[in-house]
């Protein structure tokens, strides 16, 4: 089914290729043209009211990229893209890659292409790929794609394969350009469970609702599913079925009548059932391990950004039941993390944009505070935008902690074992547009 | 080591950021006066003054219908437009640079376009007497050749 929709959609990127193509080759209007002019308007403030002398009509001339992209005529594509590279440095512990040397296995490449249908209809796809140690491998993914019909201001409705709206910044989690960090607190915004948070495929309702003087509410909700890589079944273990029946979510923010301030929370459930079998005994048929798992996660958010600030802070705790059966014995073991984190960044030029965040995780807070229970992260960043295309990034982490490491790229040691206190060290750059 | 060579290169660089940043007194005196904007509707448009809020939802697209019912469609100048970075500040309440990354978001997450940016106030004139739900501004030195000025409240 999915990859029925997703082949719909990339023929459609090739003809909305084509006409960005075409959008390209329009000749440019002419600079100056002979309009019926009525007298300007003498007023040199946004307080003043035009009182032309007669009707203007406009004049009958060739359109702009730009101007036959408002306008929604046939041959308006809107495409942009990135390009990403990294460098990761640690002490201590290797982190996401091979760090401890020094790993460039990092790096994103993404592009879409969107086009308004007529005032109100929207479609648009975006091809996604990247590299971070051993996830990804540059395999192209189709990172989203929608039809988007906005019936009013208050409400929207969405289809298609569609990011999540989690927290603030779950969206772009993957897009380098359009934060400060280059990580995003890790706490909230894990980047390795990038599939499971990012997106899910199905339907979502929106809107915006201004409720004078009291600022403004935008909520969006959503429903559908994950379709994810089954896990790989450990010997003697044999995978039979895995599936994840539904994700459910909204978010609620409040812009506040307070420039640049909002406020909201976001939940989200979804559920994963896993069957295994055993080892069949003839004549008795192979026992059965079910393994489900519904996840509740909440969120709630805090976000000044005015002028040149930046203010963020969020809390959340993600719980999920673990629920086994085995024949006809069945248990329940619940984990509930805790996770937050402050972020403040300032914008001192139009090119230097320098942040600092700390980020708390917990993974069971039923659990006593032992290194891999818990991560601290403390982190310094600077953003350098070398002009309108192309950034670069420097950030360093103190880390307390182990949680968030893996055993398979520390040569197998135990997240115990590892090094409590370590550090990371990034470098990276985007080209994009 | 490594990461403390790291850290001491963020540091340094961090240091010449500032140094980069700091304005010398000569330069500020240069800065041309701060430019005066108008913001400007097609004159089919009904609409005469909208409050701040609603110039500022409809320039970011959270708002896309006027009150009689047209879709708004809303035009920016270009990035380096001294105007735009008047009208950013005043009516958005952001920086330029702010408002960009606003539509990056917007962008590769597949939740929208920013206005399309037009490079003079002729063009944006022009735009607006084309489309009836156009929202554009320009410098008060612009020709409107009919284009009705919005007031702001």
């Amino acid at each position: 089914m999915v990859r029925g929709i997703s082949r719909v959609f990339l023929a459609l990127a090739l003809v909305l290729g084509g006409g960005a193509s075409a959008r390209a080759e329009q000749p440019a209007p002419p600079r100056s043209t002979a309009v019926d002019a009525p007298p300007a308007d003498p007023a040199p403030t946004s307080s003043a009211v035009g009182t032309p002398a007669e009707e203007p009509t406009a004049p009958a001339e060739e359109l702009t990229a730009e101007e036959s992209r408002a306008s929604d005529r046939p041959l308006s594509v809107d495409v942009h893209g990135f390009v990403s590279q990294g460098f990761i440095l640690s002490s201590g512990n290797n982190y996401l890659a091979d760090s401890k040397r020094g790993s460039f296995e990092f790096n994103e490449a993404g592009i879409n292409f969107t086009k308004g249908l007529g005032d109100r209809l929207r479609v648009g796809l975006q091809f996604f790929a990247r590299d971070l140690g051993a996830v990804g491998n540059y395999v192209p993914k189709l990172d989203w794609f929608n039809l988007d019909y906005r019936l009013a201001d208050w409400l929207g409705i969405r289809a298609g394969r569609l990011k999540a709206p989690f927290g603030l910044y779950n969206e772009i989690n993957d897009i380098d350009s359009a934060r400060v960090p280059v990580l995003l607190p890790q706490s909230v915004y894990p980047t390795l469970n990038r599939d499971i948070l990012l997106a899910q495929t199905g339907g979502e309702v929106y809107g915006y609702v201004p409720i004078k003087p009291a600022g403004a509410l935008e909520y969006r909700l959503y429903g559908g599913t994950l379709f994810l890589d089954p896990p790989i079944a450990q010997p003697p273990l044999a995978l039979k079925s895995f599936r994840v029946p539904y994700v459910v979510g909204g978010r609620l923010m409040w812009e506040a009548p307070i420039e640049g301030l909002r406020v909201g929370g976001s939940v989200q459930a979804l559920r994963f059932d896993t069957v295994y079998t055993l080892p069949a005994t003839p004549p008795m048929p192979p026992p059965e391990i079910t393994i489900g798992i519904p996840f509740v996660l909440w969120l709630a958010s805090f976000e000044y950004a005015a002028h040149d600030l930046l203010l963020a802070a969020e809390y959340g705790r993600w719980k999920a039941d673990l629920e086994t059966t085995i024949g006809p014995v069945s248990k329940v073991d619940t984990v509930v993390n805790e996770r937050y984190y402050v972020m403040a960044a300032y914008r001192l030029s139009s090119w230097f944009y320098p942040g600092v965040y700390y980020s708390h995780l917990v993974e069971n807070v039923d659990k006593p505070m032992v290194r891999d229970n818990f991560q601290d992260d403390l982190a310094m960043t600077f953003r350098f935008d070398l002009n309108a295309h192309w950034l670069v990034k420097l950030e360093s982490h103190y880390m307390h902690g182990t949680l968030d490491l893996s055993p398979e790229l520390n040569d197998g040691t135990a997240k115990k074992l590892l090094q409590r206190d370590w550090g990371v060290f990034f470098v990276k750059t985007t080209a994009y547009f | 080591m490594g990461i403390r060579a790291a850290s001491l290169f963020v540091f340094v660089a961090f240091l010449w950021a500032l140094w980069c940043v700091a304005e010398p007194p000569a330069l500020a005196q240069a800065q041309p006066s701060p430019e005066v904007y108008r913001i400007v509707v097609n004159p089919k448009n009904p609409v005469h003054s909208v409050d701040r809020e609603f110039a500022t939802q409809s320039f970011l697209k959270k708002v896309v219908t006027w009150d009689h019912g047209g879709v708004i469609r809303p035009v920016d100048l270009s990035i380096d437009s001294p105007v735009r970075r008047k009208f950013s500040e005043e009516v958005l309440g952001r920086s330029v640079s702010a408002v960009r990354s606003y539509w990056l978001q917007i962008v590769f997450s597949g939740r929208g376009v920013p206005p399309p940016e037009l490079t003079s106030d002729d063009d944006v004139i022009r735009f607006v007497l084309r489309e009836p739900g156009a929202m554009g501004y320009v410098s008060s030195r612009a020709d409107l050749r009919g284009a009705h000025v919005l007031v702001v409240q």
